[in-house]
């Protein structure tokens, strides 16, 4: 077994670095030089991780287009290896390399629009949950509900962004019609992600129902987020937020603070 | 007001139309079992995916190395000039 794992190594090193191909290797190809070889192998290697990449984020891809996204991800996939058996997991650093990719530093709003593609193909892999049990909800005492402790669904995620993130986004999904104005000066943007019926879909939060949710997803009581939220946004409607939460199957499970 | 009570009212209304409505689970049931046939993450349906993802037969045979050109993005960008920077502060027009 060492002897298999140094044999893998070694290859390894020389498909993702670069080095010299151990001695070790087959050489007796008949049509390939060992350099052509390995080169077809890594241009593979390359290839799937690119594929996983485009996977993850087509919009993206869209935006600047398939050309220099290749050149775009040939230098992440450089940077960063694939630590996962399993290729969706492989990308989640995006965001954060966008951010730092001087050719395309022009693009300011690239980098949020990454992390919300992430947490799309995040939210469609996510774990299954069950709907809200109303019936299990019913039971809690009305003066207790100060104490609920929220459960949003692992396939939910609040992304925000002050740039229009969310429309970007609904702009480059298959259907969408391919002209399109976006409006820059509208504002931030609390884009939110969640999954029903198997099909993850990205809605815009008000900034009161946003800041009222992050609580939530923070583990903060019912009560105490609720209160928090309405001493900054006096008009927030806890009921209307929480009929649309439920309705998309954000909201899971509670349980309740302190027992 | 009373922070309870809205705490009440928004829960009663949840559980007076969330119990109104009877069993919505078993559409979800059936959607569940749709999920290998129908298309779910919006334009690319799970085997497709996968097959994109974990191919080895469909890639270049060549070792296409570095592209040395200086790469511009030439995708639907162009199309949303208002939030590219020019000297690092947005651009306001379109």
């Amino acid at each position: 077994m060492p002897a298999l794992c140094n044999d893998l190594s070694s290859f390894a090193r020389t498909i993702v670095h670069g080095e010299e191909p151990s001695s070790e290797i087959d050489t007796n190809y008949t049509n390939y030089s060992v350099a052509v070889a390995v080169g077809v192998y890594r241009n593979n290697y390359r290839g799937n991780l690119h594929d996983a990449l485009a996977g993850a984020y087509p919009v993206i891809e869209q935006l600047v287009g398939k050309d220099f996204f290749r050149r775009m991800t040939r230098q992440f996939i450089g940077q960063h290896l694939s630590r996962s058996g399993n290729l969706h997991h492989y990308g989640a650093e995006m965001s954060g390399f966008v951010a730092e990719f001087k050719p395309a530093q022009d693009l300011v709003y690239l980098p949020d629009v990454a992390a919300l593609e992430w947490a799309c193909h995040c939210a469609y892999f996510a774990d299954d949950a069950a709907a809200l049990d109303l019936v299990k909800l019913a039971q809690i005492p009305p003066v207790q509900y100060s104490e609920l402790i929220l459960c949003t669904s692992p396939a939910c995620h609040l992304v925000r962004s002050r740039f229009p993130i969310a429309a970007i986004w609904h702009a480059h999904q298959p259907g969408a019609p391919g002209d399109f104005h976006i409006d820059f000066d509208c504002g931030s943007c609390n884009a939110l992600v969640c999954r029903k019926n198997d099909v993850v879909m990205v809605f815009e939060l008000a900034e009161a129902d946003a800041a009222w949710l992050q609580g939530i997803q923070a583990g903060i009581s019912l009560g105490e987020a609720t209160a928090a939220t309405l001493e900054r946004f006096p008009n927030f409607d806890l009921q209307a937020v929480l009929l649309n939460i439920v309705t998309q199957g954000v909201l899971v499970d509670f349980s309740m603070a302190n027992h | 007001m009373n922070n309870n009570h809205i705490l009440s009212a928004a829960i009663g209304g949840l559980l007076a139309l969330g119990l109104a409505s009877g069993n919505a689970s078993a559409a979800d049931k059936k959607m569940d079992m749709e999920k290998c046939f129908g298309v779910a993450k919006a334009g690319m349906n799970d085997c497709s995916s996968n097959k994109s993802s974990h191919s080895c037969a469909g890639q270049a045979a060549k070792n296409n190395d570095p592209m040395d050109f200086v790469a511009v993005p030439k995708g639907t960008c162009d199309k949303l000039a208002g939030g590219m920077t020019e000297g690092g502060s947005m651009k306001k027009s379109m």
